[in-house]
């Protein structure tokens, strides 16, 4: 087309020559379009830097100084005969003095003796402060979303500190196949907006967590074994991941479901801390941290049937090499190398970290796993769930153990005997544990919920306290309605009356001791290394 | 000499942990235990003893104190009064 316009006005007159028709449409490319990126540029496109200053502090410098001085000492003059001042200073009579003590002395052997049969005060005991008489549930601690999954409560632990109580979600009856999604879920008792449907965090975990353990010293770490075989470490102050450590799956890592992980105390680096995982593949492994956040094997032991002292009782493991599953185990207070380990077959064996003789263990491993075992005592009926050393006895330690027989064994560490037997409840014990504070007592939770034929023991958790009776429970608490096993509890360290008890249906309950169970008696050291010395006798 | 003896015998009685006498001043004469611990128990019971006995005789004016225990969770005090003389001892009840 032409453009009829007026040549001279100039809208379209042309710069040069006009050019022909068909090249006034031709092919062209046009630079694209450019928006220069603001990232980064743009906060200090818009940033302004200012400054501002206070204006001038005037300050003064002043001396001052004494015009006089002078010195002075004071000192107390040693006074030689000090003692022997006390006593002369009084006159003594001494014809008086024997006279009245003649007559006196009657009275007073006969009172002593009558104090000495007397049994007018046992048991009486007055109080003089504010008592709790019972044992209250502070708190009812759940996870609304995990209880919608049926998941069971399968650890409980308190942090360093006793203010923060933690809890594992899983199932402890998954069987041997478990995908399930499980979750760690914290608390801290002590903040005053506790809502106890609402745990403070919340993590995720792909797999079902099947112990719990917080850190001894540093309040956020909890470290958590998997139905995978793995140990995973978090760190709750952390709000993105907590995750901190992993083991990964690796060659070195468990092959069954890991069932109790533990804090040891490392002997070079006083600031690490190692993990200790026990599982029922029959190993028992410590970790160490490495920088890129995993855990790498730094020990190992395997609980192998024919490495087992006293191989007479293992008739049953006849295929020679077979692995024991360790379900528990147990550090005595005394003697850092000493632990006890509960295991599948029923048994509790005692064990050292210094042991040397290899282990017969088929897997491979990249550390030479060791054989621990050292002494075998006399076996439970069933698998046995739960050990616990005593903190308080020093000469003979003494640890309880707890299984599926429903019985609690006293052993001392030096016999194969157990000290005391008893049969708490038909079910199965899941847990036992000392308490902190009274060496006489002991806490077992059960799976017995309804009162028995036999045993009118109502209740989940067993408080048991050899200073009252060596033969039935102090108390015994109801954790749930209905049947309702009990599969955990954990005492608190620093606040001694509270007792953490996690059930099936997915509650955690905070149970505030009664004084009885907190207060230590005048002599209860003594009474139960009398008690441990009276039945070995 | 014989004062030593009596209270010997006293000392050796079972379950006895201490025996002091405490005169009317409530200055310790005779002790089995350290000097400060006993200055504490015979300022402090022989105030007790006179205030048990004020207390004795202020219900009846014929009555007087004879004897004086304390029990104690941890152990029992006896006191055995007299015009010049106090004699404490602490036994540990039998277990």
């Amino acid at each position: 087309a032409r453009f009829h316009g007026n040549p001279r006005s100039g809208r379209w007159e042309p710069a040069g020559p006009r050019p022909p028709l068909a090249a006034m449409f031709a092919d062209g490319t046009a630079p694209g379009a450019d928006v220069e990126s603001l990232w980064r540029s743009a906060r200090t496109a818009r940033c302004e830097a200012k400054s501002c200053q206070t204006e001038q502090i005037s300050t003064v410098e002043t001396a001052a100084q004494s015009h006089t001085s002078q010195d002075a000492a004071v000192q107390t003059d040693q006074s030689k005969d000090a003692l022997q001042d006390f006593q002369q200073e009084v006159q003594v009579d001494y014809t008086s003095l024997l006279s009245f003590l003649q007559r006196v002395e009657d009275a007073v052997i006969k009172e002593l003796n009558k104090n000495w049969k007397s049994r007018a005060f046992d048991g009486f005991e007055v109080n003089w402060t504010d008592q709790n008489e019972a044992v209250l549930c502070l708190h009812t601690l759940s996870y609304p979303e995990a209880q919608d999954q049926n998941l069971q409560v399968t650890s409980v632990s308190w942090n360093a500190t006793g203010s923060v109580v933690a809890c594992s979600y899983g199932r402890l009856d998954g069987g041997d196949w478990s995908t399930e999604k499980s979750y760690v879920c914290t608390w801290n008792l002590d903040r005053r907006g506790l809502n106890p449907q609402h745990p403070d965090l919340v993590v995720d975990v792909p797999s079902s967590v099947m112990c719990l353990a917080f850190h001894p010293s540093q309040p956020s770490l909890i470290a958590g074994g998997l139905f995978s075989g793995e140990l995973v470490v978090w760190d709750t102050s952390r709000t993105e991941d907590p995750v901190i450590w992993r083991t990964g799956m690796t060659d070195d890592t468990h092959t069954d479901p890991v069932y109790q992980v533990n804090w040891l105390p490392d002997a070079k680096h006083r600031n690490n801390s190692r993990l200790l995982s026990v599982s029922t593949d029959g190993k028992i492994l410590v970790w160490r941290e490495e920088r890129d956040g995993r855990l790498a094997l730094a020990e190992g032991f395997a609980m192998v049937a024919q490495q087992i002292p006293r191989s007479t009782w293992m008739k049953k493991f006849a295929g020679g090499e077979a692995a024991v599953g360790v379900t528990s185990l147990s550090f005595s207070h005394f003697d850092h190398r000493v632990f006890i380990v509960g295991v599948e077959g029923g048994y509790s064996l005692k064990c050292s970290t210094a042991a040397e003789t290899l282990a017969l263990h088929p897997t491979r491993s990249s550390v030479p796993l060791r054989a621990p075992a050292e002494l075998a005592f006399s076996p439970h009926g069933g698998p046995v769930y739960s050990v616990s050393c005593s903190p308080f006895h020093r000469q003979v330690n003494l640890f309880l153990s707890c299984g599926t027989d429903g019985q609690v064994h006293l052993h001392s560490m030096l016999q194969t005997q157990p000290l005391i037997s008893l049969q708490l409840s038909k079910k199965y014990l899941f847990c036992v544990r000392w308490s902190p504070v009274r060496p006489l007592v002991f806490a077992a939770a059960s799976g017995e919920g309804n009162c028995n034929e036999h045993f009118c023991f109502i209740g989940d958790v067993y408080l048991f306290d050899f200073e009252k009776s060596s033969q039935k429970p102090a108390i015994s608490i109801k954790q749930a309605a209905g049947e309702c096993p009990v599969y955990c509890l954990e005492f608190n360290i620093k606040q001694t009356q509270l007792l953490a008890a996690g059930d099936a249906t997915g509650t955690v309950k905070v149970w505030q001791l009664s004084s009885d169970f907190t207060e230590q008696g005048p002599r209860e050291v003594n009474r139960l290394e009398q008690l441990a010395s009276e039945i070995t006798d | 000499a014989e004062v030593e003896e009596t209270l010997k015998r006293i000392q050796a009685h079972r379950g006895v942990v201490a025996t002091m006498v405490v005169n009317a001043e409530g200055i310790p004469i005779r002790t089995t235990l350290d000097n400060s611990t006993t200055v504490q128990y015979a300022g402090l019971l022989h105030q007790l003893t006179m205030k048990a006995r004020s207390t004795v005789r202020d219900i009846d004016p014929q009555n007087d104190l004879t004897f004086l225990r304390i029990r104690s969770k941890k152990h029992e005090i006896m006191v055995a009064p007299d015009k010049e003389y106090l004699l404490i001892v602490i036994q540990n009840p039998c277990e």
